[in-house]
């Protein structure tokens, strides 16, 4: 029977992504599904972290091994999604001189570079460092974009001929006998790019062989085929601080334990984490004192924090796995590792495989592993290219140094729209029209948000995973509706408002969390723009149907009921203020 | 020894311990209220990072809609961007600050515009610092020009020695000329003329501090004062001392005449016309040199007057801002605008009840400028306030516009135009008011203000002068040496 694709891999996360981009290199058909948008699960909400294998060197030295390895991949292959920031393991005195000896024993005998500095010396490299941090050992930790190299992975899938559906729900895996052969999905607006208010379709995909790469959702997916995947998934907390206090990655030196790590992120630092079972990864308590705690704690490292501002928190579920009967209670217990479930030899059940577990920083050699599988499975021979071929991007990134052309960019904002951009960046920024600053807190212009919105169609999470607009420290309050702007006139006003409310909503709800000084009086200035300035919270141009030019101004004989009343407002007239209608 | 065994900590072991230490102890003294504190990157540089600053942004664009500059000039991207905006998307290795940096006139509005207290003339001062050291070439005409005009004081003592040659030569059309061909210092305004005796040499033949202390002990004794000694160190920086030593002698008659003993320290330049010029090392010398003589005087029991507003801001805003020396924050603590000072400490309105100043020839009406530098001290409203119970002079105040000269900047060939246009709206408001005659505590707006109406523009201090000590008195009366 012909199928419709030779291997549909569900979840666009990186895991996915990976997976996608390797098997469309090696020239299988492929097909991606993703429910939400590109890493809206667990890889967009990461601290961000290119580990070098550190945090590993003392409890699991296969991870350290394996990460330091790929540290050096995707330095290489990912450069524009890279910042090669460096790490310090710090001590403070409580911490013990047993452990920070085993873990530069640990880093030496993996193979990752590690230097001790004194507690000078590391505040030479960092000086907000606590003035009591005695030693620290450094390591070639980084940063990483998490958006910029899942959306990467999957342009470049893209490139090599695979299909990638976002917003493409999996509602039933389809099942004959012992043999699954690809899913039912709900387009949100169809198949193709998203378009808001375009109708929702139903499609059946069919497929030689099915990958669940949907990490902490993989049991739900199982489960559609009564598979059943032991995913114990946990959640993790992360603050998002408004500008870098470091610009190194700053550890605790300790065995484990929440609160212990600082990641410069883009302009901002990233707190991180914490480590607690839930039941379902769609719905768990955010509980405002895991932030609180989370902050008290690293100002130990970093002293500076405890008064800093904070521009939003979140919280990631881990797909955390171990083989039935391993019986771990406490989470940060479990392994880090990934596997792969291959139903098969499993379950009886042919035609798909699960992975789970894993970390984003071994992504690649995961998806390297899988892809093998896949191959096995179907009776392909081809090599796998991804360690050696740069993402797009990441081409020739040195060519782009050397040019020194700011394509009439003032610095900063050439300098980080270059550095999100990469060796794309002539062929987006060079433009002959206006090429305004659109975000002016990540320095975002009209060329590069143009530039995403022709990759993701009205939805402008996705415009701002690929740009970082409004991801700066007006979370969108002074930009939301200039991105919404720069829909129009491909896109139609009602098309256009939606897509604003949902980006406005997905702002507010991470600044929830972060709700006292500085940002209190931000969150309050963004309120009184949108609500009054723009009208949001009431605009009878928002409702749906024809306007009469009495539902704006009911003229002066009109009572305090001449009002619309409250069965006639819709939804919008909450969502100024952020209340969450959805 | 393996490297895990190394000492904990070398501290002590280290010469360069000491910064680390004084800098650690900073961290420590900050209360929670207090705002951050911003860190020296390198312990042996002047980098600072001001990247937390951009936190008490949240970019309600107050301070844009009163920057003077971005109001004439739509190339200008404002002090939001220059400030938080480009702070925040800075990295610790990134060294390319926006040239448009040099744009700024260094008014300072946009520190008193913004509700939330972000730092942004210090993000400014800082980052035109780093521009010009390390975007700006050592060997351009424009490096030399600006760190020319910003050490302005340096040439100053040459043309004092021989002040009529000087005026004479600068005043020649062809030096004028070949200043801005050669130099891009503007042909359309004339060089203030140097005096021909300093204040301070005419000081030093006075008598210097003896002779104020006698006189200020005479001045209490006849006001019937118990005794109890009054001092204040005097900081007159460069154009009262080279240019404009009547304003000089009349803070020294005006403040006898309250019974304080006057003392002149040793002193170098504000460092006004070097943060504006990004010449932060030459500032940081100035700035060694005055906080040490000052902080002596302080702790020999004065207190610190200026009479330019834009040293006053220095030594109070700038100082503390930008160089973590010692006795910087107490310097800042104890200097005052030397009109303010003795309104809090003196009975200034009562004295002038019933003063005069009729009949004194040009203290009539006066059109007045508030500088921007005594705007954002807080001191707009002062001059007005203090002056209205004169009999025969009236205050004529003409807004809140900017002068648009802002020290050296107006004198660049580059900024006159923008500088004209910017006081074109001041200009207008003087000329409009009843009035034919300009009144300002800072010597570069009254340049601008007599270069754009033609009017004779006085200080402040010269009508105290005149009304409280007068022609003719013990002091010598107005100008009587001159």
């Amino acid at each position: 029977m012909a199928r419709d694709t030779e291997v549909l891999v569900l979840g666009g996360g990186s895991t996915g992504c990976g997976i996608a981009r390797d098997l469309a290199m090696r020239g299988l058909e492929v097909t991606l599904v993703e429910r939400g948008n590109l890493t809206e699960g667990t890889t967009g909400r990461m601290h961000g972290l290119l580990h070098s294998g550190g945090r590993y060197a003392v409890s699991d030295r296969a991870s350290a091994r394996e990460c330091i390895e790929e540290n050096r991949v995707l330095r290489e292959i990912a450069g524009h999604c890279v910042e090669e920031t460096g790490g310090l393991f710090v001590k403070r005195p409580e911490d013990s001189d047993d452990y920070f000896r085993k873990k530069l024993e640990g880093c030496r005998d993996c193979d990752i570079p590690a230097r001790v500095l004194s507690g000078r010396e590391a505040r030479e490299v960092e000086p907000y460092l606590a003035k009591d941090v005695e030693r620290a050992i450094e390591v070639p930790d980084g940063a990483v974009d998490p958006f910029r190299l899942c959306v990467a992975n999957a342009v470049d899938a893209e490139r090599h001929g695979a299909r990638i559906e976002t917003h493409a729900e999996v509602i039933d895996l389809l099942r004959e006998g012992d043999d699954v052969y690809g899913v039912e999905v709900r387009h949100d607006s169809g198949p193709g790019k998203r378009t808001h208010r375009a109708p929702g379709t139903t499609e059946e995909i069919t497929a030689d062989y099915v990958v669940n790469a949907t990490g902490a959702w993989a049991g739900q997916i199982g489960a559609m085929a009564d598979l059943e995947i032991e995913v114990r998934p946990s959640k993790g907390v992360m603050t998002i601080m408004n500008v870098r206090q470091v610009d190194t990655v700053v550890n605790r030196c300790r065995p484990k334990g929440d609160a212990d790590i600082v990641v410069p992120h883009e302009t901002t630092a990233i707190l991180g984490t914490t480590d607690e079972e839930v039941e379902d990864p769609d719905d768990y308590p955010e509980e405002q004192w895991e932030v609180d705690q989370m902050i008290d704690t690293l100002a130990e490292l970093v002293p500076i924090l405890e008064e800093a501002r904070t521009i939003r928190s979140f919280w990631g579920v881990r797909p955390l796995y171990e083989p039935p009967g391993t019986g771990t209670q406490d989470p940060t217990d479990i392994t880090r590792d990934f596997f792969l479930l291959d139903h098969d030899e499993r379950d009886g059940v042919a035609g798909i495989a699960s992975i789970v577990g894993g970390k984003f920083t071994t992504y690649r050699a995961m998806a390297e592993e899988i892809a093998d599988h896949v191959c096995a499975e179907l009776g392909v021979d081809a090599r796998c290219r991804t360690a050696d071929e740069a993402l797009p991007g990441s081409e020739n990134l040195a060519d782009l140094e050397n040019a020194m052309d700011d394509f009439g960019l003032r610095s900063p904002i050439a300098r980080r729209s270059k550095q999100r951009l990469g060796s794309r960046s002539r062929e987006v920024l060079e433009t002959d029209e206006p090429n305004p600053v659109i975000c002016a807190c990540e320095g975002v212009t009209r060329a590069e948000m143009q530039d995403a919105i022709e990759q993701s169609g009205s939805d402008l999470n996705a415009v701002r995973i690929r740009t970082r607009a409004s991801m700066g420290n007006c979370q969108g309050g002074f930009c939301t509706q200039e991105m919404a702007h720069e829909l129009h006139p491909e896109y139609d006003e009602p098309t256009v408002r939606d897509a604003l409310d949902e980006l406005y909503q997905e702002r507010w709800k991470g600044q929830r969390h972060a709700l006292w000084g500085e940002q209190l009086s931000q969150a309050m200035l963004s309120y009184a723009l949108h609500a009054t300035t723009l009208n949001r919270d009431s605009d009878p141009a928002g409702r749906d149907g024809d306007l009469e030019y009495g539902a704006f101004d009911a003229g002066p004989d009109a009572g305090p009921d001449a009002d619309a009343d409250a069965t006639d407002r819709t939804p919008l007239d909450r969502r100024a203020d952020g209340g969450e209608d959805r | 020894m393996s490297d895990a065994d190394r000492p904990i900590d070398e501290r002590g072991i280290d010469a360069g311990d000491e910064t680390e230490l004084e800098r650690a102890g900073d961290v420590e003294t900050a209360g929670p209220d207090d705002d951050f504190d911003p860190v020296q990157v390198f312990p042996e540089s002047e980098d600072m990072d001001l990247r937390p600053g951009a936190d008490d942004c949240y970019k309600c664009s107050t301070c844009d809609t009163s920057c003077p500059v971005a109001e004439v000039d739509d190339e200008f991207p404002g002090p939001k961007f220059q400030g938080p905006e480009q702070w925040r998307l800075k990295r610790q290795e990134d060294h390319d600050i926006d040239e448009t940096v040099m744009k700024c006139s260094n008014c300072m509005r946009c520190d008193g515009a913004c509700p939330s207290d972000v730092p942004l003339s210090q993000m400014h001062n800082t980052a035109r610092g780093e521009y010009v050291q390390k975007g700006m070439s050592k060997l351009s005409v424009e490096y030399w020009r600006n760190r020319t005009l910003a050490n302005y004081r340096r040439l100053a003592p040459l043309a004092a020695m021989f002040p009529r040659t000087s005026n004479f030569v600068m005043g020649l059309g062809p030096v004028r000329w070949l200043g801005e061909k050669l130099f891009g210092i503007t042909s359309e305004r004339e060089f203030p003329e140097f005096a021909t005796e300093t204040f301070r040499a005419w000081w030093a033949k006075r008598g210097g501090a003896e002779t104020s202390r006698q006189r200020a002990k005479e001045a209490r004794a006849e006001r019937g004062e118990d005794g109890a000694e009054k001092r204040i160190a005097y900081f007159h920086g460069c154009y009262a001392n080279y240019n404009t030593p009547e304003v000089a002698k009349a803070l020294v008659r005006v403040y006898e005449h309250f019974g304080y003993e006057v003392m002149v320290p040793e002193q170098r330049c504000s460092g006004t016309p070097m943060f504006a010029n990004g010449m932060l090392e030459d500032a940081r010398r100035a700035a060694e040199t005055n906080v040490d003589e000052l902080a002596t005087a302080i702790e020999e029991g004065a207190d610190v007057v200026a009479s330019c507003s834009s040293c006053s801001m220095s030594l109070r805003q700038e100082y503390p801002e930008l160089f973590d020396l010692e006795g910087v924050d107490d310097v800042a603590a104890n200097t005052w605008d030397a009109v303010e000072y003795l309104q809090v400490h003196e009975d200034l309105t009562g004295e002038l009840e019933g003063a005069s100043v009729e009949g004194v020839a040009g203290m009539e009406d006066f059109a007045y400028h508030a500088p921007c530098h005594a705007r954002n001290q807080g001191l707009a409203g002062q001059t007005r306030e203090v002056l209205a119970p004169i009999d025969g002079v009236e205050v004529h105040d003409v807004g809140d516009s900017c002068s648009g000269i802002s020290g050296t900047y107006g004198w660049k060939e580059e900024h006159y135009d923008t500088s004209m246009k910017i006081g074109e709206e001041m200009f207008e408001h003087m000329e409009a008011a009843d009035a034919e005659a300009g009144l300002t505590e800072c010597p570069t707006c009254s340049m601008q203000m007599g270069h754009g109406t033609g009017y004779e523009i006085t200080h402040t201090l010269e009508v105290l002068e005149a009304a409280l000590v007068g022609a003719g008195s013990d002091g010598g009366g107005a100008r009587p040496d001159r």
